[in-house]
């Protein structure tokens, strides 16, 4: 009895309910952010007043905050392999506002979406579904909308890609000068069919139409660095480069 | 701090200075950057270059300018010295400590550099002189070895944005599409459409704002020339599209570059930033009261959305897929609203037309077609290149004269010209014109200017399944006659190169081919059969030994053909034994090598590797035994 007295006016949690766990949280939060519980607690009412009085009701808020939270923790844990919540969530409101700048350098046009998706895929090397969740809300496009388009252009990736981009030309000069029989003897190295990433996340493998420096077919580019003139016992040594 | 120019005046002033500053008795050495020579290192030896520069002394006599493609594809990397106008083929960074002493400093040339004749051995050190650039008529090339496509002064230097100056002040609207009319400019994009008519068109059509735009998504696999055009001189698309904007009645303009090319956009937008600083685009134009924006829009990877209504609807955001045109573009295109779309050389022949006047334009080329036409010379030529020519010239002129014939001495087979939707055309037919009509008399068309050579290690048959599964992937899916038709003939043509083909399956093609040809939604439907059907039509043969006698006579078709090793010319040197990545090959330094034909998975590795010319490609033949335990016969000397 004595103890508890003494935990809770140390505390100064008079009258809120709290039990050891809590204790032990608090007070290393409050170490960090120098932010007291009912410091806390009065921002968080501060926040659903202004949203109760934009006339949202606290069903919709948590319903979208937790939609949101959930695709953060997912993509945080599987992407970036960061379990512990808070540092997932720090880390998740960066990126989202790093995708807004981006959203923002377009001036957040619905037509400027194709541009917008390519920034997004050039930052991070593909398209993460939290990314096209946030698109669509600031854009007001419909998230099936802006699958359509990620499906149909093939600049875009829905899955992550391996560290090293191969892109092998098909083209029609490329392919008169022997470019399938290097596709294959890459396949038949990596282990994978084009379009794929291998196991290890070590390389992607893709094909493109044209590069545009038909004189040096076969060609290929591997993080956008050209490769000409192919022979197919020149592959082995070339991928050996890359790590 | 850039002065604005205000007024004609302005420009001719600017233009003055800027030449007078440049008079200087230097050497400009261009070095070629382009997407193709930086891939074989040209960045390096511009390093090389600066820094001998520096060595020498020779910092305010000599002026390093990279410069955009200047198409001699196949000798790049590429330096051409002004004003001499010497030219100095595959140079590597080694060259350029040589290049300096010898050349800047000593006034000699070094020969090895040189283009050398390969039938005389004669050696061409002017650039006017060499072969490859003397058989052609380059007009809207012709700055792209002497200018810094990221210096706008540059342009100015050469005579740019004088034609807009006349436009905009010395002509009305009306006039421009008339001189264009007269011209006969015609669309350089693909199909040919009189570039007048479709802008009197869009000019004439009811509704405001009304748009141009740039087509640079150049989707043909094989072509470049609009890479090269955008990366070398972006300035001429510019000035033609605003003399287009100002003639329709546009104010805003959108240059849509394909994702491949990132050099090309990151110029255009230089280009347009550069243009709008100096007051040649944006608001109140050199002081003549026309307002006009351009916005760069990068594609992502679609070849179907460089189709005009696709790449419309790409730009307002969506998926870019084509819809039917009962209503044209020109009336009712981005946002539902009049839209102008040429190609990159359409527009950058404006500035020209503007000048030296429709009847010059059209003293150039044939009836038909006037003008000149940039073609990228790809595939088994030996000069890979673009060639830019009057219209005109024949097929086995650009070839053989200006390409230098077929490389590794083989024979020439086919020529395929205007990418996926154009055709093959034989040996036979090498004298057709380039010609928008010619073209499409033989079954082909001229496109976007690709021409893609074919010498008889190509299989006529694979190479119309290639272009079948390629629009395959690309198509939309929109419309039943293309997506079901050309899965179709996917299926049945690869069945033919698997060595499944029946008798049937001609006929076959032949009414699918009819059905897209008259019933797709868009243009990539309805040309899609060209490709099949010039193919059947002027190579029935191979198709014919395809389907009845199993064979590939030009030995691509893997399921139709064995790697055999000749046990009289192996020298079993076990080279094709250590690279084989299946194990099939046999023998060692002692015997000749055979190859075990079940294990074989013909990746060609062998045949590629070996230097005795041993290994054999054999289709529609018995293969003979292996040669177990031979002996190799030994050539003197090895």
């Amino acid at each position: 009895m004595e103890s508890n007295k003494r935990k809770r006016s140390k505390s100064g949690f008079v009258g809120l309910r709290i039990n050891e766990e809590h204790e032990r949280i608090l007070s290393k939060l409050q170490e960090t952010s120098g932010l007291s519980k009912t410091e806390l607690l009065l921002r968080g009412l501060e926040i659903l007043s202004e949203y109760y009085s934009l006339e949202f009701d606290k069903p919709a808020l948590s319903l979208e905050l937790r939609r949101l939270e959930m695709e953060a923790l997912r993509y945080a844990e599987v992407i970036r392999h960061i379990r512990q919540k808070g540092r997932a969530l720090r880390l998740v409101i960066q990126e989202l506002r790093d995708i807004d700048a981006i959203i923002d350098k377009h001036n957040a046009d619905k037509s400027r979406l194709i541009q917008i998706l390519l920034d997004v895929q050039k930052k991070y090397g593909w398209l993460p579904k939290l990314s096209l969740m946030w698109i669509s809300e600031r854009l007001g496009v419909p998230i099936a909308q802006i699958y359509t388009i990620a499906e149909f252009y093939k600049a875009f990736s829905l899955s992550p890609r391996g560290r090293h981009l191969i892109r092998v030309c098909m083209g029609t000069s490329c392919k008169v000068r022997g470019a399938e029989a290097i596709l294959d003897r890459i396949q038949r190295i990596l282990g994978i069919e084009k379009g794929k990433t291998t196991p290890d996340g070590k390389f992607t493998l893709e094909t493109v139409n044209c590069l545009g420096c038909c004189a040096l077919g076969p060609v290929m580019t591997i993080d956008g660095k050209y490769y000409g003139n192919l022979k197919i016992r020149d592959i082995d040594e070339i991928l050996s480069k890359y790590d | 701090m850039v002065k604005r120019i205000n007024s004609p005046e302005d420009l001719e002033k600017l233009r003055s200075e800027i030449i007078a500053k440049s008079k200087a008795e230097k050497h400009i050495v261009s070095v070629c950057v382009g997407t193709g020579c930086i891939a074989l290192g040209a960045d390096e030896t511009i390093n090389v270059l600066e820094k001998e520069v520096e060595k020498h002394g020779l910092k305010g006599k000599v002026e390093i300018k990279k410069v955009g493609c200047v198409g001699f594809c196949e000798q790049g990397p590429i330096i051409i010295i002004y004003p001499e106008e010497i030219c100095y083929l595959k140079v590597k960074p080694e060259d350029v400590p040589e290049i300096v002493s010898k050349t800047l400093v000593d006034g000699k040339i070094v020969e090895r550099l040189v283009y050398t004749d390969p039938n005389t051995g004669e050696k061409i050190s002017k650039l006017g002189e060499i072969p490859f650039y003397k058989h052609q008529l380059r007009l809207l090339l012709a700055n792209n070895g002497r200018i810094d496509p990221k210096s706008i002064e540059d342009y100015i230097a050469v005579g740019g944005y004088k034609a807009l100056a006349k436009a905009l002040f010395e002509m009305k609207p009306e006039e421009i599409i008339e001189e264009i009319k007269a011209s006969n400019l015609r669309g350089r994009g693909g199909a040919g459409f009189p570039t007048g008519i479709k802008w009197e068109t869009t000019r004439n059509a009811p509704g405001e704002p009304k748009y141009v735009i740039v087509n640079c998504d150049e989707g043909d696999p094989g072509a470049f020339m609009d890479r090269a055009l955008m990366e070398g001189n972006p300035h001429s698309v510019l000035e033609g599209l605003i003399i287009g904007a100002y003639a329709i009645g546009a104010h805003e303009g959108f240059v849509y570059v394909r994702e491949e090319y990132p050099m090309a956009a990151e110029h255009i937008s230089i280009a347009i930033k550069q243009a709008e600083e100096y007051g040649l685009l944006g608001e109140n134009i050199m002081g003549s009261n026309f307002n006009f924006k351009v916005t760069v829009h990068r594609g992502a990877g679609a070849f179907v959305s460089g189709e005009s209504s696709a790449l419309m609807t790409a730009i307002e955001g969506k998926v870019g897929e084509p819809r039917p045109k009962y209503i044209h573009t020109a009336v009712q295109g981005i946002w539902n609203k009049p839209s102008c779309l040429n190609n990159v050389k359409t527009w950058a022949c404006v500035p020209l037309i503007i000048l030296r006047g429709a009847e010059w334009f059209r003293s150039i080329g044939t009836k038909g077609s006037s003008g000149t036409m940039i073609f990228s010379l790809v595939g088994k030529v030996n000069n890979t290149g673009l060639v830019e020519v009057p219209m005109g010239i024949t097929l086995r002129d650009i070839i053989f004269k200006i390409g230098g014939g077929i490389r590794g001495g083989k024979k020439f087979k086919a020529v395929q010209t205007g990418g996926p939707s154009g055709g093959f055309i034989p040996e036979w037919l090498l004298d057709t014109p380039v010609d928008f009509d010619e073209l499409k008399k033989v079954g082909s068309m001229m496109g976007s200017g690709g021409m893609v050579v074919m010498d008889e290690d190509t299989c006529m048959v694979d190479a119309a399944r290639y272009f079948v599964d390629f629009l395959l992937e690309e198509s939309c899916g929109k419309c039943v006659p293309c997506r079901e038709g050309l899965k179709e003939l996917s299926r049945i043509l690869n069945n033919i190169c698997r060595g499944e083909g029946k008798e049937e399956d001609i006929q076959l093609i032949e009414d699918i081919c009819e059905t897209m040809r008259e019933a797709s939604l868009c243009a990539l439907g309805r040309t899609a059969v060209n490709p099949v059907l010039t193919s059947l039509k002027y190579f029935r043969e191979e198709w014919d030994e395809h389907i009845k006698d199993k064979k590939c006579r030009a030995k691509v078709c893997k399921a139709l053909i064995n790697y055999y090793i000749d046990p009289e010319l192996c020298q079993a040197c076990t080279l094709c034994l250590r690279e084989c990545p299946v194990g099939a090959i046999h023998g060692d330094k002692e015997h000749v090598h055979w190859i075990e034909q079940e294990k074989c998975i013909k990746c060609g590795t062998c045949y590629e590797v070996c230097r005795f010319g041993a290994v054999k490609k054999i289709s529609g033949e018995p293969i003979p035994p292996p040669p177990k335990g031979m002996k190799p016969i030994r050539k003197r000397g090895e």
